[in-house]
């Protein structure tokens, strides 16, 4: 085992080369809805139980259920509203159980990348053969259906195993969410090519939130607001990511969706905000700032307040 | 470096609809629209666990939510439960008899059995009474021979049958758990409706060996059970959420023409609790201010979305 993923160095949040978003916006926000599926009978993987209970699991089964049938769909009106794109992260089996929400998404103008095939499908203990078979399917399911191209990656359930990073990579993936290590962009570290993480987020994630803590509302809305406030306000030194995950089997549910709307009246109502996807703030950082920051790292992470 | 596992990325269910053959996808929004008696735009429906959680109940497959936690005898986990039997609920049928409402109880068998009193209380209150397995530790689970849950289901519905002079339609698994064969039973036991999957807020038709099956909206996100007990969220705060809930369903029925379902899932071990009752009886005054709610039963809602469906 190691003791650390090993794929990037450390990287002080002082003295890095400065960041300018697009049309000199000092922070990207980007929404991430995850759209799932989790399998009723799932197969058995060493690592990870899928469900908590014995399958069927009829309870938390039908909790994912409701995302597709019913939270999705006032997720993507509040998100319309506002003119905030999503980029998808999608369990691509998706696409073949439920295209008319694929249909709406590409309506909406969204990214769609991969979240594997089905959020019951862990990279835990698969070869790599394996990994680049799930990437493959990935790439030509989201192309099938939405003539896009795959550019980013979350392992579904974030399984992903040792190498699977470097596997990212060598099938010309573009960026990772794999790691939250950072509030800006960064390089991956790999065996071949070219990789960027881009900030994802577990703390204003609606699962640790609502699911596992069950944040009152009202707090969830303030959380976000304060986390858009901050990254809003040291964006005026170097530009800042905010990423906001969703599942609409929460967010969507009757007595959450008004904080989703309440947060982005919010976000949207600032100057200087560039409501990107993944894949543009991706190929912005990868395009401006991939060799200037592997430079930095390169030379020491010089320019400190040390 | 690993092998792989074996098969892994066999898709046998990859297909269009879902990965079973219970009922079909539905997107909530394309859904013909549902037209409540008087035109209402949002149907109440107070649905109550009325359970029996036996002391030496088994831990496994699991322990039903509310079941015991502390190490045998715990009087701790039974006694606080039992309390809702005793007290609690009819704190609770005060408060809905005062404002002429009528809850469905989700009524374990062994509660009529056990607490013939309590029955007559329940049928004295023209409350509706769906099934709700033996006991909280009898689940229906994956593991469960077919014939043993063939019994589970006749035992329980036979308890309230014995119990009831009303026809009884409706069934609830202890802990929303079912095996692959509970709908099939179910239907077969001579109940019309299930309220165990929490995927929808409106009804839709399920599929069984013996006929059809109407599911209905028990809301479990929104339950005091998990917000209040599992959660640890307070009393305020888990009121304040019902009627974001009912807010958004207010609007959004008026926005798309269709009837919309608030459920109100209550026990009585916790919204009976004299700190609760209060907060409840006010939450409801709330609720049944509006224009256009209409408070009805589990299988007076089922009815009117046939009818109209």
């Amino acid at each position: 085992m190691l003791a650390e993923p090993g794929h990037y160095d450390y990287a002080p949040y002082s003295g890095r080369p400065r960041i300018v978003w697009p049309g000199g916006a000092r922070i990207a926000v980007w929404l991430a809805p995850n759209i799932e599926h989790y399998e009723l009978e799932p197969p058995d993987n060493p690592r990870k139980t899928p469900w908590p209970r014995p399958v069927p699991d009829v309870l938390n089964y039908s909790h994912r259920d409701y995302g597709n049938r019913v939270g999705f769909w006032r997720m993507a009106d509040v998100m319309a509203r506002h003119g905030v794109r999503g980029s998808v992260s999608l369990n691509v089996a998706v696409c073949d159980h439920y295209p008319e929400i694929i249909e709406r998404c590409c309506a909406l103008g969204w990214e769609l990348f991969s979240h594997g095939t089905y959020n019951t499908r862990y990279f835990y203990d698969l070869s790599e053969d394996q990994q680049r078979a799930v990437i493959a399917d990935s790439r030509e399911t989201i192309l099938k259906y939405s003539g896009q191209s795959l550019d980013g990656w979350l392992t579904p359930a974030i399984t992903n195993d040792e190498t699977t990073q470097h596997v990212l990579a060598e099938e010309g993936i573009k960026y990772t969410l794999d790691m939250v290590h950072d509030d800006q962009p960064m390089p991956v570290k790999v065996r071949n090519g070219r990789l960027i993480s881009v900030p994802y987020s577990l703390e204003v994630n609606d699962v640790p939130l609502f699911q596992n803590r069950n944040t009152p509302v009202e707090r969830y809305t303030a959380m976000v607001k304060a986390q858009f406030d901050q990254l809003y306000a040291e964006g005026v030194e170097s530009g800042t990511v905010m990423c906001l995950p969703l599942h609409p089997f929460l967010i969507g549910q009757p007595q959450r969706i008004a904080a989703l709307d309440e947060a982005l009246a919010h976000i949207v109502a600032h100057d200087g905000v560039w409501l990107a996807t993944g894949r543009e703030i991706a190929a912005w950082y990868t395009e401006h700032y991939y060799d200037v920051f592997s430079k930095w790292l390169a030379a020491g992470t010089p320019g400190g307040r040390r | 470096m690993s092998d792989g596992i074996p098969n892994y990325l066999d898709y046998p269910w990859r297909r269009r609809g879902l990965d079973h053959d219970r009922f079909l996808h539905r997107n909530l929004p394309q859904a013909k629209p549902t037209v409540w008696p008087g035109k209402a735009r949002v149907a109440l429906w107070i649905a109550v666990h009325v359970a029996e959680f036996p002391m030496d109940m088994p831990r496994a497959p699991f322990v039903a939510p509310g079941g015991v936690d502390r190490p045998y005898p715990s009087y701790w986990d039974y006694t606080q439960r039992d309390y809702g039997n005793r007290v609690g609920i009819y704190r609770l049928m005060r408060v809905l008899d005062q404002r002429g409402l009528r809850a469905t109880a989700l009524l374990n068998g062994a509660v009529a059995t056990r607490y013939p009193a309590l029955a007559a209380e329940i049928a004295a209150s023209q409350w509706e009474v769906a099934a709700a397995g033996v006991d909280m530790g009898r689940l229906h689970h994956g593991g469960l021979a077919e014939a043993e849950e063939r019994a589970l289901v006749k035992q329980a519905v036979g308890a309230l049958r014995g119990a009831f002079a009303g026809k009884i339609r409706g069934w609830h698994s202890p802990a929303h758990s079912e095996s692959m064969r509970t709908l099939d039973l179910v239907a077969e036991a001579g109940l019309d409706y299930v309220a165990d999957w929490i995927n929808d807020d409106m009804p839709y038709p399920v599929t069984t060996s013996a006929g059809k099956l109407t599911a209905m909206p028990l809301a479990w996100d929104l339950s005091d059970q998990h917000l209040l007990f599992q959660q640890h969220m307070d009393t305020a705060e888990f009121v304040e959420q019902v009627l974001r809930a009912f807010k958004t369903l207010y609007a959004e029925a008026a926005e798309t023409g269709s009837g919309r379902i608030l459920t109100l899932t209550i026990t009585p071990w916790l919204m009976g609790q004299p700190h609760r009752i209060r907060a409840l009886a006010a939450m409801l005054d709330r609720l049944l201010e509006p224009v256009g709610v209409w408070p009805a039963t589990g299988a007076e809602i089922v009815d009117a979305w046939r009818a109209s469906n």
